[in-house]
């Protein structure tokens, strides 16, 4: 499948099996994850070919899949380091794009919490370090303001950090807006192409796929848990990646009244450590948990690490024990034995690596693009010479945030069929059809909330099943993934 | 002035809806709507295609469409609003809705909430692996088989023995498709034993002592892995798995409303007439006590609208409450709290559901008296009826609790209540 845009009248050479002839695309960006999405995004508003290729069926099928949905201002990220700079630069692009694609923003603020002397101790340095990174507005909160602020914590908090430009975000309507716009501007994508190797002759690469062969003059390899095995076909990687598995659990919208801010526990060398956070659509988030594993691709939940995610959580905040579970996850950070992200380019061979982008790249992603783009004028100004691209068109993504008005509460003529996050058919029916239409439940999951939601689709998935197979002529439906 | 759109609003047209719906309508209270948020009226009962319903009600077996078919028929006169979904109901009988226009605020004099039950699937139970395919509860099986007619699946797991997951194996078995086991974590099968048989019949596997451990794969031929008592593991091949039963309320209209809780069970507390901590507002059928037969509530429904209609015609009467208090053994009672009139007494049944199997006593102690006590046999997940409590007011002092105790015959003469 073929998709080009009405935007971009750009000439897109193809023949009749759908292979793209030739040496068609400037860059190629390998990888749908939030940080491929903002990169090809990038490229093609700066007037370049893009093509973005991604293995799984849909975007963030990886890594970005499953994160804690957090707009960073990078407070405790180290400094001087490329994470930080990158989660600087882009945290303001967000906060300037998101009303432009009409993404929600949840302005919760962050609160570190000293759960014991020890840690009560050490908050002055995190104040010091927020500082030292910029990050003026971060202050000490004795334990009085503390209760005041957020009454449902357990008594056993002694003080805390306040944060107070954290943000909420949406983790999935995101990185779909970047690249819907980027379609838009003329980018190209492919799903199910999972990339096994390539050929460079000095001046072009060719990526063999299990589907075609792709051309392109630039390789941005931002395949995440997958990065150091991408990278070798280019170069012999520096960096090895480690999976680090994180599982989450969502719990029920009535407990997301327990917290007004994101509480954050004083992290440690490996880790955040477990957040309770609010989410965009009005849950409440626990994790996640931190485990190095070997496979890639595969992220289980464990039901005994559930069960302490679920003790600790029930620690710092009593009520959370009373209220029901809607749904449990888990995701692998493409984490590096590196402390920062692996971000280089190989010059004699036109390829960008993008990787060991472990916990912050919602965050940082339109950093990471910017920095990316800084990397190719730098290095290869002679590929980089791009018509610019005509203004983009700002698409406006359907809102799914709690706070903002849905679907549902203007009416749009059509009846909820998912009722525990009050999706209308309406809503499913735009997903099917939309610039980057969701191919499976999991997409339309993620595009509208449908059957996210406490009952996990036993009121709506058969229902939901039959919208999707009409609008793809799916011949074979499929019972949803839960 | 009238500031109320409706007399009553019913929210849900399951069978406790319908039955509240209908008894109103007998009673005389003429300005009623049922609110349903699907596009058709009847609730679970909807996709059932298995005769489990009726005996009570009709006499005869039937099933769920035809059960609601033949409700339907002894209520002309009650309106149904259907793709209408109430999204919060307020203090005063404030209701908002959900309609194909938009949010839309009206009031009523009273709301019924009959918002009925669904399965626990498999996220809240917090099962390991993976997140393949073909994940579903019963509910949604029938509505795969029954409503859209979509087989997806040759060799499902069943989770669960409770009477539900046997009608898994109905529905599947209409389909023509045998399931390749049951599994169940206790020792005996939860619905009744001749239910086991039916699955033996079908040669249908029932792992005991058993649960989930992992479910694996992520591509077409799926495993699981189980593990019984003994920590023996071992692997079953299945491309579906369906958890069953383990009802809940569907209770989010209270949850994210004002409306007391039961603090473990997060099922909103309503008294013998159904009636709750706002006594504006009823909640009945199922989602008080997830799950029961529909016939159970219907006939439930039909009683909490009778109470209603006394209530909008002659008015509240003065109270004080007393809060049920219960062994451990006990999952759950309707009524979770009783109103005793003032100068007066109170006379009603009580249901409960227990944890595990129990026969032996039960006994209710009402203060210094003992209001109850009967031999009862009881089983998980489903209903045990405490008959004819009559309860005294003057009874009634600063420390008055009704406690439910289950007494083991072993110990018959234990003085002390035990603790919880």
């Amino acid at each position: 499948m073929v998709r080009t845009t009405s935007m971009n009248k750009k000439p897109v050479r193809t023949n009749g099996n759908g292979n793209i002839a030739g040496l068609s695309f400037d860059v190629i960006v390998i990888g749908g994850g939030v940080v491929g999405c903002a990169i090809t995004r990038n490229f093609a508003l700066s007037g370049a070919r893009v093509l973005m290729l991604e293995r799984g069926a849909d975007i963030l099928s990886g890594a970005s899949k499953a994160n804690s949905a957090i707009l960073h201002t990078g407070f405790d990220a180290p400094s001087d380091s490329l994470e930080l700079a990158c989660i600087k630069s882009g945290y303001d692009a967000y906060l300037d794009l998101a009303p432009r694609l009409n993404l929600p923003t949840l302005k919760t603020g962050a609160l570190i919490v000293a759960w014991n002397e020890t840690q009560l101790a050490g908050l002055s340095q995190i104040v010091k370090k927020a500082h030292n990174n910029r990050i003026n507005d971060v202050r000490l909160v004795d334990r009085n303001a503390l209760l005041i602020r957020e009454p449902g914590l357990a008594n056993l908090a002694l003080g805390a950090v306040e944060v107070p430009r954290e943000f909420v975000i949406d983790p999935w309507s995101t990185p779909l807006a970047y690249l819907t716009q980027a379609v838009r501007a003329g980018a190209e994508y492919r799903f199910n192409a999972e990339v096994s190797g390539g050929t460079f002759d000095g001046n072009y690469w060719r990526l063999t796929t299990n589907a075609n062969e792709y051309c392109g003059s630039l390789i941005i390899n931002c395949t995440g848990t997958n990065g150091d095995h991408i990278e070798e076909i280019c170069r012999k990687p520096d960096f090895e990646i480690r999976p680090r598995k994180g599982q989450f659990l969502v719990f029920d919208k009535s407990a997301s009244g327990l917290i007004n801010s994101i509480i954050l526990p004083v992290p440690t060398a490996i880790t955040k450590g477990v957040v309770l956070t609010k989410t965009i659509f009005g849950n409440l988030l626990l994790g996640p948990t931190a485990e190095e594993q070997v496979d890639r691709w595969e992220a289980r939940v464990d039901h005994d690490k559930l069960r302490e995610l679920i003790e600790t959580g029930s620690r710092m905040l009593p009520g959370l024990r009373a209220h029901p579970v809607t749904a449990t996850y888990a995701g692998l950070r493409p984490a590096t034995q590196f402390a920062d992200y692996q971000i280089t380019a190989t010059r004699n061979k036109n390829w960008i690596g993008v990787n060991g982008i472990r916990s912050t790249g919602l965050t940082s992603a339109l950093g990471i693009a910017m920095y990316v783009e800084h990397l190719c004028t730098q290095n290869f100004a002679d590929i980089c010479k791009f018509s610019l691209a005509e203004l983009p068109s700002w698409p406006q993504m359907p809102n799914l945030a709690q706070d903002k008005i849905r679907a549902f509460q203007k009416g749009d003529g059509t009846e909820i069929v998912c009722h525990c996050e009050n999706v209308t058919r309406g809503e499913i029916e735009r997903a099917l059809s939309s610039d980057i239409p969701a191919r499976n439940t999991e997409g339309l999951r993620r595009r509208t909330r449908a059957m996210m939601g406490r009952c996990n689709g036993f009121y709506c998935s058969a229902r939901i099943t039959q919208l999707l197979a009409c609008q793809t002529s799916d011949k074979d439906p499929q019972v949803p993934e839960a | 002035m009238n500031k109320f759109d409706y007399d009553v609003v019913v929210i849900g047209s399951g069978p406790s809806g319908i039955g509240a719906a209908t008894a109103l309508v007998k009673a005389g209270v003429k300005n009623i709507v049922v609110f349903e948020r699907e596009t058709r009226i009847g609730g679970i009962p909807r996709h059932t295609n298995h005769p489990s319903f009726g005996l009570l009600v009709f006499k005869r077996p039937m099933s769920g469409p035809k059960f609601i078919k033949c409700l339907l028929r002894q209520c002309p006169g009650v309106h149904f609003e259907t793709t209408t979904t109430v999204v919060a109901v307020k203090r005063n009988g404030q209701l908002d809705l959900a309609t194909l226009d938009g949010l839309k605020t009206i009031r009523a004099r009273h709301i019924i909430i009959a918002t009925g039950a669904r399965e626990t699937p498999r996220h809240g139970r917090l099962i390991s692996g993976l997140r393949p395919r073909g994940i579903i509860t019963t509910g949604a099986l029938q509505q795969f088989v029954n409503t859209i007619k979509l087989y997806p699946f040759l060799k499902p797991v069943i989770v669960g023995t409770e009477l539900v997951s046997f009608s898994a194996i109905w529905t599947l078995r209409a389909a023509g498709i045998k399931p390749v086991a049951m599994i169940e974590k206790n020792s005996r099968i939860t619905a009744y034993r001749p239910a086991a048989l039916f699955a033996r019949l079908l040669g249908v596997p029932i792992y005991y002592n058993t649960i989930v451990a992992d479910i694996g794969d992520m591509f077409d031929t799926r495993k699981i892995e189980i593990l019984n008592a003994n920590s023996e593991s071992r692997t079953l091949a299945c491309d579906s798995i369906i958890f069953s039963g383990n009802f809940v309320g569907e209770n989010s209209l209270a949850h994210e409303g004002h409306l007391k809780l039961n603090s473990k069970t997060r099922i909103p507390k309503v008294d013998q007439n159904w009636l709750s901590s706002d006594l504006q507002i009823s909640v009945v059928g199922n989602a008080t006590h997830p799950a029961d037969m529909g016939d159970q509530c219907y006939i439930e429904g039909k009683s909490a609208g009778v109470a209603v209609a006394a209530i909008l015609q002659q008015g509240q009467t003065i109270t004080d409450t007393v809060e049920v208090q219960h062994d451990e053994g006990i999952r759950l009672t309707t009524p979770s709290i009783v109103r005793i009139p003032k100068l007066g007494r109170t006379h009603f049944d009580l249901c409960m559901h227990v944890t595990k199997p129990y026969t032996g006593i039960i006994e209710i102690r009402f203060g210094d008296d003992i209001a109850y006590r009967r031999l009862h046999r009881c089983m998980p997940a489903r209903r045990v009826r405490l008959k004819n409590i009559s309860l005294n007011n003057s009874d009634l002092n600063d420390q008055a609790e009704i406690h439910i105790s289950l007494k083991s015959r072993s110990r018959k003469h234990s003085d002390k209540l035990p603790g919880h």
